[in-house]
Formats: structure tokens, C-alpha cells, sequence
């Protein structure tokens, strides 16, 4: 559905964006990650064909967005960060200049704009001035301009931001909701909502792609240890001796002593083993209670930190001598292929007069030919 | 096109922009219509247009200064840009907004033209060339308020620039004879005396083209800087 090949955004020395790639499927929910600042708006603003980019080409559903923007654009919704409105504009209004905006025809025009105001539940305020409305519902008038006239794709930049744990919950139901018609982009600093509503994540940092996965693999793929938290009656201060009993146990920590006795250990493994069976039995056997085990799941934002954590700062000198060796690297592939499309000239050249001469002996024997027979 | 155009003129007249504009101009058109008439004792409606055009130079920015800068600092101008309608008819369907809300003011100076036809004989086709002028005049200036505007996400700073420029080119002609062609006033001024000249009818409309024209590019452009 979306192509985005070799693309980058320069300003002047900065790149804002770096040589990127990726691939988005029909119908997949997309989350970009990234810190402030990363090349998430930036990203999206060169899909929707607000900025174009300074190399590279951006294909959606077949068609190149620099060749018929106006094509792709009618196949977007966008949702900018910010959540900008026309303020002096009633919902209704503000969604139908939207729908005249995207050249919805007149016909289809009031049941595309009914629609998207059912579908963002704004029935009730659709004749009262988008500056009145709470931010919530600013929010959801943003969202139900970009769905008017049901476009395939939805780009939503930020679409959480500025609201509370309510209306996060209620834009994140709606959203889920667009799964069925829509492919849909958005970008978030909440990991954990990108974590539920997303199939796949797209993290960016300092305007490149850093990993491209699914929210699952990403946590499991950057899990190197596991932590299992036990709470256990340990009246003779034995439950450190299952760390010889059981030859995977990295380390123990005690992290608390609680009012009632207890004692809150930490035990961290390999990440591929499970040993809370045999926690719970060698427990046992040493006479110790266990009140609680819990192992601690690994979350998208342990996952974020750790690739972002583990990227290399370049300094001005090594992405200076990157765009040399890049430069260089093109100039070597230019030479290369002039040197190709000469020899091919030259080949052409060869068999087009071997053809010639082949044909000019045709002749010459057809005439000695006739000759013989007269 | 057409869209755009609407939703501006709904903008206008349901926000106190398109009311202060209109207001502005009749309170200042009034007051010289009574230093005119009164004091001067002239009865003459088209001369009324030489103090319109001096109000027109100062109340321009009041339509055109926030056509895209207020779009630029509300963030709103990403919805317009990444719509299917092209730049060209964003920037046609705002200026012909403008045009219109010109069209409205001078359909109410002619409340003038009838109080004078009560006490005098005042020349209708005078009036007409005059009221056709005044509208040429208008169309340079929005186009150039517009192409202001398109520059900067500060109002203030696309009034300012607005207003310099046309005082700028009202008081050309006092440096060098020559430069009387870059100035609409004096340029208008042909108008009001009954005279329909080809030659100004032209450099209006060029001048309005070649700002509509740069409006666009600027646009253009910034979609590969920003």
C-alpha cells in the first residue's frame, strides 16, 4: 500500500530525515516511535505530500506521490499534530469544507460528512463552534476530517496527546475501530498505546530506521534476561541457597523485607528458560513459603530504550565522511555505468555491421546466383 | 476553488474581520464625504475615490494579512495542503474572497452617489469609471496583501510590509518623475476624471497576476524547504 524508498529530508548540512525504507501493508495498523525531534512528522508529512523529500520516492497504492500528487492525496486522511481547526467554523461545517476539500462529490458529500460524524460520535455538538469544544472532542473533529469521504489511508500524527486517560481510552477505541476500512499510521511517545493498538512498530531515531517489527517480537528480540519476583516466608534465611540448587539462577536480590516477615527476592535467569517450577519446589523442599511469583514481563518501552540506547552518536567528522563514502560510492556506480553503456554501444555497433555484412553477402550471392542462371 | 472561496467568504462575514473592513472604510469615507461637501463645498462624487484610495492603501492588510499567515500559525494550512485541491485554486478561491468583500464596500458607497443625486446632477459614467478603477486598484492591492501574507506566519509582520510597500510606491514619483509608473495611486487617479484608460487597466491586472503568480511559487517552494 505505502512504498517509501531510499527517502531523505536535508535541510541545508541537517538531515531531518535519512535514507529510509520501509513497507506498508493494506489494512495494517502502523505505529511510529521515536523521540522528539526523531523524523516521525517528518516522515508523515512527506506521505501526505505537505513537504516533498529531497531524494528518494514515495509510492502509495501504485502511484508515485511526486508524479500525481492529487491522485494520492485523495487517498489520504490526515490528522495534523496540534490538532488544527478552523475555529470560526461550526463541526459541521469544519467537516464539510474538509469533504469539499477532497473533492468529495456533491451528491455523496452530506452522507460522507453524516457518516464521519456518527462514526466519531459528534452528533451531539456538530452545530457548535470547534473553538467551544473540550479538547477531547477537538480531537475527535480533527479525527473525523480526516475519515470524511473514507479514504484508504489514515495518517494520524499524535492523536492521544493532551488528553486525559478517558478520552485516550475512547480515541483509542475509535481508532481500533478504523482497522476494518482504513490502513492507518499514527505516530506516539506512549509506547504502551502503540504497543495495543499496532501490528507493527517503526522506530526512528536521529532520522533513521532503527528496527521495523512487530510490537511482540521487538519486546522478546531484546530480552537477554528474564526476572522473576518471589515473596517468601523465609524464617531461617535459607532461600538463598536455591541459587546452588538450580544451576540457571544468574542472581538473586533481595529487594524488600515486609511488615509481615516476608521478604520480596529478585531472580534473574537466561531468557529462554522458565523456572518458576522449580522455584516453587526446591522451596519446598527447603521448607520455605511461597506467597507470590510473578515473572516480569519485558514491555515495548524496555525494547525502545534498549535499540535507541544502543545506536552509535555519530559525530560531524563520521557523518561527514558517511555522505563522503556515499558520494563516492555513487560516483563509482555512474562510472561503472557509462563504462557499461559504452561497451553496449560499441556491441550494438559491432553486430549491426556484422548484420550488414551478413546482408550485403545475401546479396551479392542471390546476384551471382541470377548470373549463374542466366 | 470554489470551496475555498466560500469557506473564506463564510470567514469574513462570521467573524468580525469582513464587518471592521467594511465598517472602517464607511466611517473614513463618511468623514471625508462631510469635509467634502461641507467644507469644501464640492459636489462631486467620484473625487470622494481619490480619499478612498488613501483609505484603501491603510485598510487592506485588514483582508488580506491573515489569508495564509493565520493558516500557517494554526497549523491549518496542512490540512488545505495535503488536500487533493491544487495551490492554484487555494490562492484563487482567497483572492476572489477578497474581491468580493471589495465589491460589497463599493456597492455601499453608492448610498453616496444617490445623496448627492438628491441635492445635484452627479455623472453616473463617471461614477461607474471611477467605482471600476477604485475596484482595479482594490484587485492590485489584495493580490499583494495576499502574496505578503504568504510570506510570514506573523500577521503584524505581513500588515506592516503590506501598508510600507504601498506607501513606498504612493511616494515614488516625488523621488524621480519616472517612477510614476509603479505608482497605482497616481495611476488610479485617471479614473475618477472619466477617463477608462487602456494602459492602467493593464498594469492593474498585471500587477495582480504577477502576485497571485508569486503567492503560488512561494507556496510551491516552501512544500521543498520547510
Amino acid at each position: 500500500m505505502i512504498e517509501v524508498k531510499n527517502v531523505t529530508k536535508r535541510y541545508g548540512k541537517f538531515y531531518a530525515v535519512r535514507n529510509i525504507n520501509f513497507e506498508i501493508k493494506e489494512g495494517e495498523i502502523v505505529g511510529f516511535l521515536g523521540r522528539n525531534g526523531a523524523g516521525k512528522s517528518t516522515t508523515m508529512n512527506m506521505i501526505t505530500g505537505f513537504i516533498e523529500p529531497t531524494e528518494g520516492e514515495i509510492i502509495v497504492d501504485g502511484i508515485d506521490i511526486d508524479r500525481k500528487p492529487k491522485k494520492v492525496k485523495k487517498l489520504i486522511g490526515y490528522m495534523p499534530e496540534g490538532v488544527p481547526l478552523y475555529y470560526d467554523l461550526t463541526v459541521k461545517e469544519f467537516i464539510n469544507y474538509m469533504a469539499d476539500l477532497k473533492l468529495i462529490k456533491h451528491k455523496e458529500k452530506k452522507a460522507a460528512v453524516e457518516k464521519a460524524i456518527a462514526e466519531t460520535g459528534l452528533e451531539k455538538v456538530q452545530n457548535k463552534l470547534t473553538k467551544n469544544l473540550s479538547r477531547g472532542f477537538k480531537q475527535r473533529v480533527s479525527l473525523a476530517g480526516a475519515i470524511v469521504g473514507n479514504p484508504k489511508i489514515l495518517i494520524l500524527d499524535e492523536p492521544t496527546v493532551g488528553l486525559d486517560p478517558k478520552q485516550v481510552i475512547e480515541i483509542r477505541e475509535l481508532i481500533k475501530s478504523f482497522r476494518k476500512n482504513h490502513t492507518v499510521i499514527l505516530s506516539s511517545h506512549i509506547l504502551s498505546e502503540v504497543s495495543q493498538i499496532c501490528e507493527k512498530v517503526i522506530i526512528i531515531d536521529k532520522g533513521e530506521i532503527v528496527a521495523i517489527d512487530t510490537p511482540e517480537n521487538l519486546e522478546k528480540d531484546t530480552e537477554e534476561t528474564q526476572k522473576i519476583e518471589v515473596n517468601v516466608e523465609d524464617t531461617n534465611n535459607k532461600f538463598l541457597d536455591i541459587k546452588t540448587a538450580i544451576n540457571s539462577i544468574k542472581d538473586i536480590k533481595l529487594l524488600e523485607t515486609k511488615t509481615d516477615g516476608s521478604k520480596v527476592y529478585e531472580i534473574e535467569t537466561g531468557a529462554e528458560v522458565d523456572i518458576r517450577k522449580d522455584i516453587f519446589s526446591e522451596c519446598t523442599k527447603l521448607g520455605i513459603a511461597v506467597l507470590e511469583l510473578k515473572k516480569q514481563e519485558s514491555s515495548l518501552e524496555d525494547a525502545f530504550i534498549k535499540i535507541v540506547q544502543d545506536r552509535p552518536e555519530y559525530s560531524e567528522k563520521e557523518i561527514a565522511k558517511m555522505q563522503y563514502d556515499k558520494e563516492i560510492e555513487e560516483l563509482r556506480q555512474e562510472e561503472a555505468e557509462k563504462k557499461e553503456r559504452k561497451e553496449f554501444k560499441k556491441q550494438a555497433k559491432k553486430e549491426e555491421k556484422a548484420r550488414k555484412k551478413a546482408s550485403k553477402a545475401e546479396k551479392k550471392d542471390l546476384k551471382s546466383e541470377k548470373g549463374g542462371d542466366k | 476553488m470554489f470551496a475555498v472561496f466560500k469557506k473564506e467568504i463564510k470567514s469574513y462575514l462570521l467573524s468580525p474581520i469582513g464587518y471592521i473592513f467594511i465598517g472602517l472604510f464607511l466611517i473614513m469615507f463618511s468623514t471625508f464625504f462631510f469635509l467634502t461637501i461641507f467644507q469644501s463645498q464640492v459636489l462631486n462624487f467620484e473625487y470622494l475615490f481619490y480619499n478612498g484610495a488613501t483609505i484603501l492603501t491603510f485598510i487592506t492588510p485588514v483582508l488580506t494579512m491573515r489569508m495564509f499567515s493565520e493558516e500557517r500559525k494554526n497549523g491549518t494550512e496542512q490540512l488545505v495542503m495535503t488536500s487533493p485541491r491544487s495551490i492554484t485554486s487555494v490562492v484563487l478561491g482567497k483572492f476572489l474572497a477578497a474581491a468580493v468583500m471589495i465589491l460589497i464596500t463599493e456597492a455601499f458607497t453608492l448610498m453616496y452617489f444617490f445623496i448627492l443625486k438628491y441635492f445635484g446632477e452627479p455623472s453616473l459614467t463617471v461614477a461607474l469609471s471611477t467605482l471600476f478603477g477604485f475596484f482595479l486598484l482594490s484587485l492590485a492591492y489584495i493580490s499583494f496583501g495576499m502574496f505578503a501574507s504568504s510570506l510570514t506566519e506573523n500577521q503584524i509582520i505581513a500588515c506592516v510590509l503590506t501598508i510600507g510597500v504601498f506607501i513606498v510606491m504612493w511616494f515614488l514619483p516625488g523621488f524621480n518623475e519616472n517612477l510614476a509608473m509603479f505608482s497605482l495611486i497616481q495611476m488610479f487617479d485617471k479614473f475618477p476624471t472619466g477617463v477608462i484608460s487602456i494602459s492602467e487597466i493593464i498594469t492593474f491586472v498585471s500587477f495582480a497576476v504577477l502576485f497571485i503568480l508569486l503567492t503560488i511559487v512561494v507556496l510551491q517552494r516552501r512544500k521543498s524547504v520547510k
